[in-house]
């Protein structure tokens, strides 16, 4: 059962501190997703995974055993970069063959194991060709396949789709997600974008400044993020400012709104309500305002109420059909659903 | 509203006009008033510059070539008694080929010492210390500022003490390897910048190749257009090198062409126009390599319609 295990990390460079004390275990077969904004720490941690990077404390476990100083080329890890790192001098097939090589396995295993790659992410008919001759989505999955040939203990992805076009980033985002489960990885996935964290991952471990702020199911960091910092940076929220009043509520803007995170604080707290803009309905009791923008996003609509009570414009989102009728202008009344919903202290 | 392709586009009831994208502008002249007169700075730049080198090679080749007394050469002569013959004479002098045959083993051990010496230098600054790239730079460049002369007044002190190494022929490629270093650095850097060299280093590691693995398998391929470049340079440099080689008594290309030049002034002048022609060749058959390796290499266009592979949904929000 192969595992990755960051036990109390530390990196710094220079005087900055890139990772603090990281903990986290990566369990067989998983697919965990390092999230968070540039300069969060999240490359470090796989860096330090790959070995290209050393930690100046703490440990790193492959199935238990210690890696920490391992160097890179004596780790078996496969990687795949942000960008293309296929080597231009070799054609797809030698680039898959490349690591099979220097494990110097024998002529007729390279070459069946190869086809296997190929095979897998689809590309059996380019084998010929060099790097030069791929599109960027071709050359992603050619890295894919050379990262897999090696039949490493763990599989890890720098924010690999970056570089790509939309459409293709979610075709191979699907299609990374297939071949994971198909060969059932131990994998870490680094990203910045929080579409791609909540489709591709089993579990999300939301960091900023070298911290872990979350680690949960993509359900879980986005229907309940622990602090307002997951909550702004997964999704996109409203906020409102209030004061926790009695039993789980905050009063905003005179109402009163059931609020269970709101029982952490005590009464009178002063708060930022963060509500998510599916937890924000159009109904015919709530705050009044008129309709300011319409943004059709396929299967939701996001409208734009200008509230009367405070001038200040939140996103309501609305399901399919249901903002056909609006206009600019048109006046609303926005209810605040508070379950979902997280406070944090002023 | 579906309207067939050639139907006129319909008009907008508020604005009166057809809906439809806004025209392009009518072509205009977009060149500047003096455009065809700008290209006659360039064209004179290069024609006096064309004639500030040709001249003095064509005053050497019929000084060297034409068997017409230097105080004859004039406008009249220009077509009379021209023959490649003194050219060819050097050849027959029992010293030509061991002083051709050493200078061309300095020049291949010099590329190899140069290479082993700077490839990993080069690599290793740009992985590991960038912040030193400036000084290195700045280093390389000291045979510049330096002269050669200088280099020689050091050797001559160190000689004493330095009998046994400097007594070799093969003691002159540390100092050609300094004195090619401006050329052969900027070659090398200029070739690991236009390459992704972090990620293809990490990718090389990751999967399993040591140091020298990554170097000969991955680098080193990818650097070819920079090494081939260093290389002839460096190959330059050493085969017209002549005040160290003199200082030190070596028996190189360029003392004998100097040595002989003084018994053959004809010949040995016709020899120097020869070793000029072959290293502008060679120069040329190098911009002709590395022109065709990077035309060779044009972007993938991918096809219209490319095939897109089978969607499957992996939605995880459980």
């Amino acid at each position: 059962m192969t595992t990755l295990d960051f036990i109390s990390v530390r990196k710094t460079f220079g005087t900055t501190v890139a990772l603090e004390g990281l903990d986290l275990d990566v369990q067989q077969g998983e697919l965990i997703t390092l999230l968070g904004p540039s300069g969060c720490g999240k490359t470090t941690a796989l860096r330090i995974a790959a070995g290209f990077e050393f930690a100046d404390s703490g440990a790193v476990l492959v199935a238990g055993s210690d890696i920490t100083r391992t160097p890179a080329h004596k780790r078996n890890m496969g990687m795949v970069f942000q960008s293309y790192s296929l080597f231009p001098n070799l054609t797809v097939a030698q680039n898959v063959e490349f690591g099979l090589r220097t494990r110097k396995l024998p002529s007729e295993q390279r070459h069946r194991r190869v086809h296997e790659m190929m095979e897998l992410v689809q590309l059996t008919s380019m084998a010929n060709r060099y790097a030069h001759q791929l599109s960027g989505g071709q050359q992603q999955r050619v890295a894919l396949a050379r990262a897999l040939a090696i039949q490493p203990q763990v599989l890890l992805l720098d924010e690999p789709l970056s570089a790509l076009d939309a459409k293709v980033r979610t075709t191979l985002r699907d299609e990374i997600r297939r071949i994971q489960t198909e060969v059932g990885i131990t994998t870490l996935f680094v990203t910045h974008d929080q579409e791609e964290a909540l489709a591709i991952s089993d579990r999300i471990c939301v960091m900023s400044q070298g911290r872990v702020e979350q680690l949960g199911s993509p359900t879980e960091v986005y229907r309940r993020p622990s602090t307002a910092f997951v909550a702004r940076f997964v999704g996109s929220m409203n906020e409102f400012a209030g004061h926790v009043g009695d039993g789980a509520e905050v009063s905003v803007l005179g109402r009163r709104i059931a609020v269970p995170s709101a029982a952490a604080h005590t009464t009178g707290t002063p708060v930022s309500l963060l509500v998510r803009p599916e937890d924000l309905a159009l109904e015919a009791d709530g705050f009044p305002g008129s309709v300011a923008s319409i943004t059709f996003q396929g299967a939701t609509t996001l409208v734009g109420v200008r509230l009367d009570v405070s001038d200040t414009i939140v996103s309501v989102g609305v399901g399919r059909g249901k903002a056909d009728d609006l206009s600019l202008g048109d006046r609303v009344h926005v209810d605040v659903h508070g379950v979902n919903a997280v406070t944090e202290p002023v | 509203m579906d309207l067939p392709l050639d139907a006129p586009l319909p008009i907008d009831p508020e604005l009166g006009a057809s809906t439809t994208a806004p025209t392009a502008l009518a072509p205009q002249s977009v060149g500047r008033p003096n455009a065809k007169y700008a290209r006659i700075v360039p064209i004179t730049v290069v024609t006096i510059s064309a004639f500030f080198f040709l001249l003095p090679l064509l005053t050497l080749a019929r000084h060297s070539l034409q068997n017409v007394p230097a105080f004859l050469l004039g406008k009249d002569t220009i077509f009379t008694k021209w023959s490649l013959e003194p050219m060819w004479r050097a050849f027959d002098d029992p010293k030509f080929m061991p002083s051709l045959k050493l200078s061309l083993m300095l020049a291949v051990g010099t590329v190899f010492l140069t290479l082993a010496l700077l490839v990993p230098t080069a690599v290793w600054t740009h992985l590991r210390l960038p912040k030193m790239r400036t000084f290195i730079e700045f280093i390389t460049v000291l045979p510049y500022m330096i002269p050669a002369i200088a280099l020689v007044a050091g050797i001559v002190i160190v000689k004493p003490h330095a009998r046994w190494f400097l007594n070799s022929d093969f003691a002159l490629i540390p100092f050609y390897v300094v004195l090619a270093l401006p050329f052969t650095y900027r070659s090398i850097d200029a070739g690991l910048r236009a390459i992704d060299l972090r990620t293809l280093v990490d990718a090389s590691r990751s999967l399993g190749a040591g140091w020298g693995t990554t170097l000969r398998k991955v680098l080193i391929p990818n650097l070819r257009t920079a090494i081939i470049s260093a290389s002839f340079l460096t190959a330059a440099v050493v085969i017209g090198e002549y005040t160290i080689a003199s200082t030190l008594l070596k028996k190189t290309l360029p003392a004998f062409q100097r040595e002989y030049t003084q018994r053959e002034p004809q010949a040995g002048y016709a020899l120097n126009l020869l070793a000029l022609l072959v290293t502008t060749l060679l120069f040329v058959l190098l911009s002709v390599l590395t022109k065709k390796r990077d035309q060779s290499r044009k972007p993938y266009v991918p096809p219209a319609a490319e095939p897109t592979l089978p969607h499957t949904p992996t939605g995880t929000l459980t």
